[in-house]
């Protein structure tokens, strides 16, 4: 039939743009960058960048730069997401604990964590603790306000009928509250991925001895723009790997969905 | 009791089915001079309005009344679910305070653990209260077989018919062997069909299980097929009218339906109803 051909043709060419793309991009990129028309030095064509991140790989600078941040950010997000899970349950199911810490958690969750590098610098120096403070700081209360809103949305039912079949308090909590809030929390988690790279930004803009943003800061310093932009990339690639595969590992926690 | 429950203009009606008859001597279940009160925006209302009843062991009793009239929050202060403001429940002599896990409850949504399969919900019981892994599932598995759902064991419930649901929520109920087993509307949300082929299920499973059940339901015929006994409710305060015994015998089947002492006795329940209902509607026409 002429309609199916034409939307597999249709279908056909828009596989084949996309593919295009990003090559066609970088082609004019190129093009411009090379054409004079702007100056190389603040604006290098692909090829430098490419250069120099080759470089940067042989040299054995990225790898280490990216462990330094991945180790920051996985560390971060680890323990603010473990302790934004553990109180969002309590404050979520415990009136009293709601009452107690949900006002603070209210006033200090829109505070940006970046504004907390002056005090963080002053607190703990140029140290990795600083570093994991502020990325702990912005997945926290991100998790912790999704877990809080989740576990009060919990299947009342579930809950209900937990109880009558005489689930005791540890058990109904990390598991009929806990799985009960999944679907919520793992948005909360995946938010607070973005955060964490956001964070770790701050955090090694404010004074690192390794990582891709402190690597990115010293090329800037040098007039190294090519290797300012290979860092931003590998930036960019590396949250994108980050929130895609936690994106598949959510929809397999909630599988029941 | 507090003065402020206390109308002027009713007298204080302090039993329905109480003091006890000779079944009620033996009951397992005693609901004393019961209310219960909420908040709500336009001050507190009164759900159920001092009911004393009884019920007795191995008893099937039905409460049967219009949507709203307090029949599921009775039930629920029977689950220890619901808070008395006056009165109490007791069960086995001992008042509800809290769920008991003797305290058997099938809700109108069977509220299946989601990400379970159909014998580890049912195992979820038995596993709470301490037994060995080993054997929850082997308890699990006995009332998978009396359910008939011995192929659809390690399927998740997301995957199971809503009839097929129910069932696995009355095993689950059943798994701790409770003495006492609460059916809020439970075959409320199922479609006719699969309605009847449960009710007749359920007057199997009665024959097989020792447990006393009280049975929640809008349904008349529901009611008397499957009681021994029907306690009609009043909306607006919830208040028992009527308690009716259904002496048709058994086993019965939903066939029963047909015959003349099951016509008399719905007939009954009707006029009775039809009245309360028309008095419930002038009374709020009055209010309005």
């Amino acid at each position: 039939m002429s309609v199916g051909r034409r939307s597999s043709a249709t279908e056909r060419l828009s596989v084949l743009v996309a593919v295009l793309s990003v090559p066609a991009f970088t082609g004019m990129w190129e093009l411009v960058a090379r054409s004079g028309i702007v100056n190389t030095v603040l604006f290098p064509p692909p090829s430098t960048v490419a250069v120099a991140v080759l470089e940067w790989i042989r040299s054995g600078q990225f790898f280490a730069d990216l462990m330094a941040s991945l180790a920051r950010v996985a560390a971060g997000f680890a323990i603010g997401a473990a302790g934004g899970i553990v109180l969002g349950i309590l404050t979520g199911r415990f009136r009293l604990v709601s009452s107690l810490l949900s006002p603070l958690f209210h006033i200090l969750r829109p505070i940006p964590p970046i504004a907390f590098v002056p005090i963080v610098i002053l607190w703990f120096g140029l140290s990795e603790t600083g570093k994991l403070f502020l990325v702990v700081w912005g997945v926290f209360f991100t998790v912790w306000l999704a877990t809080h809103i989740g576990v009060q949305k919990v299947d009342r039912g579930l809950i209900r009928a937990a109880q009558m079949l005489g689930t005791p308090q540890p058990q109904m909590l990390s598991e009929i509250v806990l799985l009960g809030a999944l679907p919520y929390i793992t948005v909360g988690l995946r938010t607070a991925v973005s955060i964490s790279f956001y964070t770790l930004v701050a955090a090694e803009l404010a004074g690192a001895f390794a990582g891709i943003v402190y690597r990115i800061e010293i090329a800037q310093q040098n007039m190294q723009t090519g290797q300012v932009m290979g860092g931003l990339a590998a930036l960019g690639l590396l949250s994108f790997v980050a929130d895609r595969s936690f994106a598949i590992l959510a929809e397999r926690a909630v599988w029941w969905r | 009791m507090t003065p402020s429950l206390l109308r002027p203009d009713q007298p204080l009606r302090l039993v329905d089915t109480y003091p006890p008859s000779a079944a009620a001597r033996q009951a397992i279940i005693r609901v004393e001079d019961l209310s219960i009160v909420f908040d709500a925006p336009s001050g507190q209302v009164i759900a159920v309005d001092r009911v004393s009843l009884a019920v007795a062991q191995g008893e099937f009793v039905s409460i049967v009344g219009p949507s709203g009239c307090g029949k599921s929050t009775l039930l629920n202060a029977m689950a220890g679910l619901e808070r008395p403001f006056g009165g109490q429940v007791l069960m086995a002599g001992e008042a509800m305070r809290k769920p008991r896990p003797e305290i058997g409850m099938v809700f109108q949504q069977p509220h299946l653990f989601p990400w379970k399969s159909v014998r580890r919900n049912i195992a979820h019981g038995p596993r709470a209260l301490g037994k060995p892994k080993a054997e929850a599932l082997r308890i699990a598995d006995g009332l998978i077989e009396m359910i008939g759902l011995t192929r659809f064991a390690s399927a998740y419930p997301h995957t199971l018919s809503g009839g097929m649901q129910q069932r696995v929520a009355i095993a689950r109920a059943l798994a701790n062997q409770p003495s006492v087993l609460l059916m809020d509307e439970p075959f409320g949300a199922l479609d006719a069909q699969t309605r009847a082929v449960m009710q007749d299920n359920l007057l199997e499973l009665r024959e097989r299980i020792n447990a006393t059940i009280v049975f929640v339901t809008h349904d008349i015929d529901e009611a008397i097929l499957l009681s021994d006994r029907v306690l009609i409710m009043s909306a607006g305060p919830g208040r028992i009218l009527r308690d009716l015994q259904v002496s048709l015998p058994r086993p019965r089947t939903s066939a029963i339906v047909a015959e003349a002492a099951y016509l008399a006795l719905k007939r009954d329940c009707l006029d009775l109803i039809r009245s309360e209902g028309r008095r419930a509607f002038e009374q709020m026409e009055i209010k309005t």
